[in-house]
């Protein structure tokens, strides 16, 4: 009987000291909380195999992913950031708007043996991780418009396939010669915005490089040559209508099932829809957007920038993770289990078709100046010298005005959008 | 003594039937219906296209979608785009988690709204009319609104990752119905319930024996249409749950949404599918539905 109480006792001790370690234990585990979508580029088990990878490396640091879809991303990261709590620690902060919510990541890099800057494409890194002075997170992948073009519809049509050092006007006589209204086949596609990289290959800025002046940009002789441009596309028939675009286009990124379907001989896509088209078998080149000999080239790119919410209770440890997600490791996993095309040009060169035509035109244009360095340059341009440019572009895309009045009607925004501008820049600073 | 003109007294038909053998009245009803059914079989087809349409590029390859001219039939049916559209997400699984969803919810409008509609339409309390205003006044305010405060509060509550925030609002009644509700209890003669009280039945046989018996109409309403909201919500979902296996299919199907392009003949498939409870639905309650629009649209 004494023996069976001495037993009971020392169990119970034991069972104590084991159920104090585990809690201790438990305590020094951190769990991070990773917000993220799934497609293409991303797909789920690329980052489920990040998440082990990571675990096993990181045994004191666990990691809870989110799987949100993309198209409702916005609005739950609005949401939580809006409320102040209950966002992640790891989230991809790709709206701007976000990245007064990020935590600075300067220091953390400076005490980063394993990782620097220097380490991702510079002009990928300037626009896509850094926020006047602040590092607001690690650029994750790297994307960029060209101009895919279907050989098989240029051999039909008997048209040569253009060349990277195609002008605008050029654009425009190509896409004339390969269209086909029998078919419904369209030339080109339209730029979907204005001030993208056919109007900085111009050489046009719809304002001054200190976002004080409109008058001489807005309107300069390159600003109004890049709209007359699109007025002659739109004129020539060459391109579908915005009705068209609306109705087949594909959420708004590029008309790549159009293209898929032989129904647009050349359209302005990005180096997804490449991968679909390679998937699909069809026969293509790339050439860079329209420009001008011997002067700059803009492209339009992007990176989708992965931060730490500024609000995390476990910085060190986000840290960790978001240099292993955005660092070397993670976007080798994404280019080898996803479509990703890492921002680390040491892991691009390891591209397993890096050789190929698509892949070397891709690889091209990502050293282009982007048309970020300009726009991102100041709030203002999006919160309200846009407006007034985004009018003009209207009225010509739905042919609202004539050629002749293209000039009167851009002088006619001229006064509204300084005003914007001088409304807007002492309260945004800059 | 009251005479009947015999030629009166004859059925408008016979008569005509008599005078050229042929029942002219039979066939312009015939023709009426056959109209009728023509324009009315013409319009199902024109409402039908956007359904036959989804159907017709689930099984179509993905340069088919959008080939010119467009092809009702695709060359080869794809049917393997339902099988990849099963193999890319678990459907069922989210399927079934908007039934519970539904479940969830209908319980709960089902239980509340009676109770809070029968209080407004029924007794009497002082701020009657103040607190019915009060109620309805969320409808005047748009659901974005409300998203940060009652985000915050149910993340205080610890229910954000959980069913409840989806679920919980349901059980304190949806404003649009109690007021759909208070309006069709309010067309019941009282003189039943008055009968009812005479014969010692207190406020909740009342409720539960005579006015609620008489409100299958607004309470089939009630059903679909938290079926349908329910089913088809994509931002409560998508800014409360956080675990993939616990989304429901309208946030499952965002998925073939992706950051460059849509699978459109997946996305087709797993759409028509996840359209197939609420066809079912339909197909059932059809009769009550219609019925309960009618009835809620005369007496409302």
């Amino acid at each position: 009987m004494r023996g069976k109480s001495r037993f009971l006792a020392l169990t119970m001790i034991l069972l104590l000291v084991m159920s104090q370690l585990g809690s201790a234990l438990a305590q020094d585990s951190v769990t991070i909380e990773w917000w993220s979508v799934a497609g293409n580029e991303l797909p789920q088990e690329a980052q489920e195999a990040i998440v082990t990878a990571f675990e096993a490396e990181h045994p004191d640091i666990q990691v809870n992913l989110t799987i949100l879809p993309e198209s409702g991303y916005d609005e739950r990261m609005t949401t939580t950031l809006g409320a102040g709590e209950g966002a992640p620690d790891v989230a991809l902060f790709w709206n701007a708007n976000w990245y007064a919510q990020t935590l600075d990541l300067t220091p953390y890099l400076e005490a980063d043996p394993d990782l620097s800057p220097e380490d991702y494409f510079e002009n990928f890194w300037i626009n896509w991780a850094t926020w006047g002075d602040k590092v607001v997170g690690l650029p994750l992948g790297v994307g960029a418009n060209f101009v895919m073009y279907n050989k098989a519809v240029f051999d039909e049509a008997g048209v040569d396939y253009p060349t990277a050092d195609w002008t605008p006007e050029e654009y425009i006589e190509v896409a004339k010669a390969v269209t086909d209204t029998e078919v419904r086949r369209w030339g080109g596609d339209r730029p979907r915005g204005p001030y993208r990289a056919i109007w900085m290959n111009y050489g046009a800025f719809p304002y001054s490089d200190d976002s004080t002046m409109v008058d001489g940009y807005f309107n300069s002789e390159a600003s109004i040559a890049a709209y007359e441009w699109l007025w002659d596309l739109v004129d020539s028939g060459a391109t579908p209508t915005p009705a068209d675009i609306e109705i087949l286009g594909t959420e708004g990124t590029g008309p790549i099932d159009l293209f898929l379907a032989g129904r647009l001989a050349m359209a302005t896509l990005n180096q997804g829809h490449m991968l679909i088209a390679v998937d699909e078998g069809v026969d293509f080149g790339i050439v860079p957007e329209p420009g001008f000999v011997d002067s700059q080239r803009f492209v339009n790119a992007w990176s989708l920038t992965a931060s730490i919410w500024s609000g995390t209770e476990n910085p060190d440890e986000a840290y960790e993770f978001l240099s292993f997600f955005a660092g070397p490791e993670g976007q080798r996993i994404l280019m080898e289990q996803g479509t990703l095309f890492p921002a680390l040009p040491a892991v691009l060169d390891e591209y397993e078709n890096a050789d190929t035509d698509y892949a070397q035109a891709f690889f091209s244009v990502l050293e282009d100046t982007q048309v970020a360095e300009w726009t991102a340059g100041h709030p203002c341009w999006r919160g309200a010298v846009i407006r007034s440019v985004q009018d003009v572009w209207d009225l010509i895309n739905l042919g609202e005005i004539s050629r002749d009045e293209v000039t009167t009607t851009i002088n006619d925004y001229i006064d509204e959008a300084q005003a914007s501008l001088e409304e807007c820049t002492p309260r945004l600073g800059g | 003594m009251n005479q009947t003109n015999p030629a009166l007294a004859q059925p408008a038909h016979n008569k005509r039937k008599n005078n050229d053998g042929i029942d002219w009245q039979r066939v312009q009803r015939w023709v009426g219906t056959a109209l009728v059914y023509v324009l009315m079989t013409t319009l199902a087809l024109i409402f039908m296209i956007p359904l036959l349409w989804m159907l017709s590029t689930s099984l179509k390859t993905r340069p088919e979608i959008f080939a010119w001219p467009p092809e009702w039939v695709p060359a080869v049916p794809q049917w393997g785009n339902y099988a990849d559209a099963f193999n890319s997400y678990p459907l069922g699984r989210f399927m079934a988690n908007s039934m519970i969803l539904v479940i969830g919810n209908t319980i709960g409008e089902l239980v509340s709204v009676p109770l809070i509609a029968y209080a407004f339409a029924r007794l009497r309390f002082p701020g009657k009319s103040i607190l019915f205003v009060l109620m309805l006044s969320p409808m005047m305010i748009p659901g974005h609104i409300r998203l940060i405060p009652l985000y915050s509060a149910y993340l205080r509550l610890d229910m954000v990752g959980t069913y409840w925030p989806l679920i919980l609002p349901s059980f304190f009644g949806n404003p649009f119905f109690i007021f759909l509700m208070v309006q069709y209890m309010r067309t019941i003669p009282r003189d039943l319930d008055e009968a009812a009280r005479i014969d010692g039945a207190g406020t909740w046989t009342i409720l539960y024996r005579i006015i609620l018996p008489l409100c299958i109409p607004a309470l089939t309403i009630i059903v679909v249409f938290t079926f349908l909201w329910t089913w088809n919500d994509f931002l409560q979902p998508l800014i409360y749950l956080s675990d993939f296996e616990t989304y429901p299919i309208s946030v499952g199907l965002a998925f073939f949404q992706g950051r460059y392009s849509v699978e459109w003949n997946m996305f087709m498939a797993a759409t028509l599918i996840s359209i197939l409870p609420i066809l079912v639905l339909y197909f059932f309650a059809q009769k009550q539905l219609i019925g309960g629009l009618s009835t809620l649209g005369l007496k409302g």
